[in-house]
């Protein structure tokens, strides 16, 4: 029983709603004007066509998660199911084995028990596949038929699939909107039991970070789940270390780009800092990981800090900041060309140098765009995961030393879900609770930095 | 063709153009033209859009050289200095020759700052007190001062229309310029601010030399002493204004006083 068959009868059926629309459509062309049609017949075509499909697409839906269970239902009720194991392991077993070879995916049963099933299986299932496509061509008949019983030559066909054209891209969207609150309503959940075995004031403002996941639930200790090294060695990493990297080499290479550049050097420099935003960001943790770190770490050495480690927040915080160059390096190029052009002669023609009117006046006529693209930045850099995972350390640190391992919020959270732990564990919850917080940051720095942006393009429009 | 009236070379000119012509790519947007601009006048550069008045006007403070694709070919000389000379700094060129833009272009400071910005970068006045009394002098010769002297650290950007382009005028007066360019300043401006934007022109004209590019023939008529008719990026006729309004020599001329085209 493969959708695909259905899809491709619903496809068919809906050609020839199409075809058998337009051609009742064409029927009643006049040339006539006052019999003329109140739409053309590719309208009544379309209208025919989506009262088929959609129809047909929805039952196909519904069909492909309930006849499974259907087959199912029916094989149980057979005789030779009763020869079955009451329940366990080996009833699910034999049952799947029976099925895969109904289905020919499998060549011969393995347990002798499951031979007795699959006939049985291929009945339902060969059953049920003519049911579905008996239902699948008899919807398609009643509603295209219903449609194409409304045809009239004053039946505004087009209105009413411009509205269905309308539906289809608002549901579209609304599938992007739901999940985002679904994803947020889940994160909430999780934190709010989180926040029952740990207290909101112990989580934001313990300085100890240290999960037991050996620990018993119930054994809880609250002064364990302290998230400010965590929180600091985010913003250390990605908003300081990061930052100081790719603030000033962004600026700079967007005001040479913007200013200086001749447009064919432009043309081709610019590209290839973009493609620096396309590297994949595991790529810049094995860079971070097996080449800066180590370097860094020698270099410290040879100057007399013993103390340095492989896992030092320095070389995460720099490929980091290296990441987001191309970032910070669009942002402050968009809002500098959006400083209209007649600032820049007003200077000129004062007798300003260039680097004078860029540092006086088209710096800071752009500034507003330019504090806003490095929020965004931030934003990014504090939810990035993938290089802090390879780069930096597991292990909580609260320190200024930047030679120092650290870890990050991205990174517990990654530690704490992956591998095999329990749903109820407090450690497992307090990923959650993380991954709450970091939303929540990241949303509002991304909020506030869009509405800076806005309120700045309107100033020049 | 040229006309140029009797008494209009002058050996004390401020500007002296000789076959000037500029080309932006391969489009020639200004063909020879040679003019002397007398330092005691107001000159009204008049003729229909895109005659090229304008960058021709732009020429004498090398703005075109802003622009990439622009080269300008010919002789111009400020107090018979060859502006296109190597000795010839760009800097002190474009401080010596003010500009004001047709659409005001304050910059996003305050109304002080818009004005303290040209004596600062040129090193002209350094100490706050230089300065407040360079921003005061200027925003008085600009007929501005009574009106923002309480509020000089509010943005320039919040001023009228017709005050920014005050305060731009003030800016440009601020360096001390012998020569200030106006391209247009008035057609974004209502009619009461173009009244006092003219009243200003009439009272800095004998301070410096004014060159004034502007669509409105009643404006060049009233502003100005000497008259330019620019046509298809030729300069058609050059004269006193009086003349050049009531006398004119060439067809073209009369037919664009008139108002049979333009």
């Amino acid at each position: 029983m493969s959708p695909i068959t259905l899809i491709l009868i619903a496809m068919g059926l809906g050609l020839a709603g199409w075809l058998s629309g337009r051609a009742k459509a064409w029927s009643f062309q006049s040339s006539d004007p006052a019999l003329r049609s109140a739409s053309r017949p590719v309208y009544h075509a379309w209208y025919v066509a989506l009262w088929v499909v959609i129809p047909v697409l929805a039952f196909i839906t519904i069909w492909s998660v309930l006849a499974p269970q259907l087959v199912m239902q029916s094989v149980l009720a057979s005789p030779a199911a009763a020869q079955l194991p009451a329940f366990g392991f080996e009833r699910d077993a034999f049952i799947g084995e029976a099925r895969a070879v109904a289905q020919d995916t499998a060549p011969a049963v393995f347990n002798v028990e499951a031979e007795a099933l699959v006939a049985p299986f291929r009945e339902a299932i060969s059953r049920y596949k003519i049911i579905g496509i008996i239902v699948t061509v008899l919807i398609a008949l009643a509603c295209g038929g219903l449609a194409f019983l409304r045809l009239r030559p004053d039946f505004r066909a087009r209105t009413r699939v411009e509205r269905t054209v309308m539906m289809i891209l608002l549901l579209a969207s609304l599938v992007a909107i739901l999940t985002t609150l679904g994803i947020f309503g889940s994160l909430v959940f999780e934190t709010v039991r989180f926040f029952g075995i740990v207290s909101p004031a112990d989580f934001l403002f313990g300085t100890f970070w240290g999960p037991d996941t050996m620990a018993s639930p119930e054994a809880t200790d609250p002064s364990r789940y302290g998230a400010v090294p965590l929180f600091w060695g985010t913003i250390f990493i990605g908003a300081v270390i990061a930052m100081i990297v790719a603030i000033p080499l962004g600026l700079m290479s967007a005001i040479y780009l913007t200013q200086y550049a001749h447009p064919r050097v432009r043309s081709w420099v610019k590209p290839l800092l973009e493609i620096l935003a396309g590297v994949p960001t595991v790529v810049y943790g094995y860079f971070a990981a097996l080449t800066l770190a180590p370097m860094i770490r020698d270099a410290a050495v040879a100057i007399g800090i013993t103390s340095a480690s492989t896992e030092s927040a320095l070389a995460a915080g720099i490929v980091m900041g290296v990441m987001i160059i191309p970032f910070v390096s669009s942002m402050a190029d968009d809002s500098m060309a959006a400083v209209p052009s007649a600032m820049r002669d007003g200077s000129l023609a004062m007798g300003a140098t260039k680097s004078e009117t860029i540092r006086k006046v088209l710096f800071p006529a752009a500034l507003p765009g330019i504090v806003a693209g490095i929020m965004l930045a931030v934003s990014r850099a504090i939810g990035e995961t993938m290089i802090v995972v390879m780069a930096a350390s597991p292990a909580a640190n609260l320190t200024a030393n930047p030679l120092e391992p650290m870890s990050t919020v991205t990174v517990q959270i990654v530690k704490l879900l992956t591998g095999e732990q329990s749903t109820d564990h407090p450690a497992t919850l307090s990923a959650f609770a993380l991954g709450f917080v970091l939303f929540m940051v990241t949303l509002a720095l991304n909020f506030i930095a869009l509405r800076v942006v806005k309120r700045f393009r309107e100033a020049y429009e | 063709m040229t006309v140029i009236h009797p008494n209009m070379t002058d050996e004390s000119a401020k500007i002296r153009a000789r076959d000037v012509s500029v080309f932006y790519g391969d489009n020639k947007a200004i063909d020879a033209v040679s003019i002397d601009i007398s330092p005691n006048y107001v000159t009204a550069f008049i003729g229909p859009s895109g005659c090229g008045k304008s960058t021709f006007l732009r020429c004498f403070n090398r703005m075109n050289d802003t622009i990439g694709t622009a080269r300008v070919t010919g002789l111009i000389e400020l107090d018979g200095e060859d502006i296109h000379a190597d000795r010839m700094d760009v800097v002190q060129l474009r401080a010596r020759v003010g500009m004001v833009f047709q659409k005001p272009n304050p910059f996003p400071k305050s109304i002080y700052e818009n004005i303290a910005y040209g004596p600062k970068i040129h090193g002209f006045a350094e100490k706050k007190a230089d300065l407040d009394v360079v921003v005061e002098r200027s925003l008085t010769r600009a007929g501005l001062w009574d009106e923002v002297k309480d509020r000089l650290d509010d943005s320039g950007t919040a001023l009228s229309g017709g005050q920014q382009q005050r305060l731009c005028i003030a800016r440009a007066i601020a360096v001390d310029p012998e020569v200030i360019l106006m391209d247009e300043p008035a057609s974004a401006l209502d009619p009461i601010a173009t009244a006092k934007i003219e009243e200003l022109i009439d009272e800095l004209s004998g301070r410096y030399a004014i060159v004034i590019v502007t669509h409105s023939m009643q404006q060049a008529a009233r502003v100005s002493q000497r008259t330019a008719f620019f046509h298809l990026g030729k300069m058609v006729e050059y004269g006193p204004t009086s003349d050049i309004f009531t006398n004119p020599i060439e067809e073209r001329t009369k037919d664009y006083i008139t108002g049979r085209y333009g």
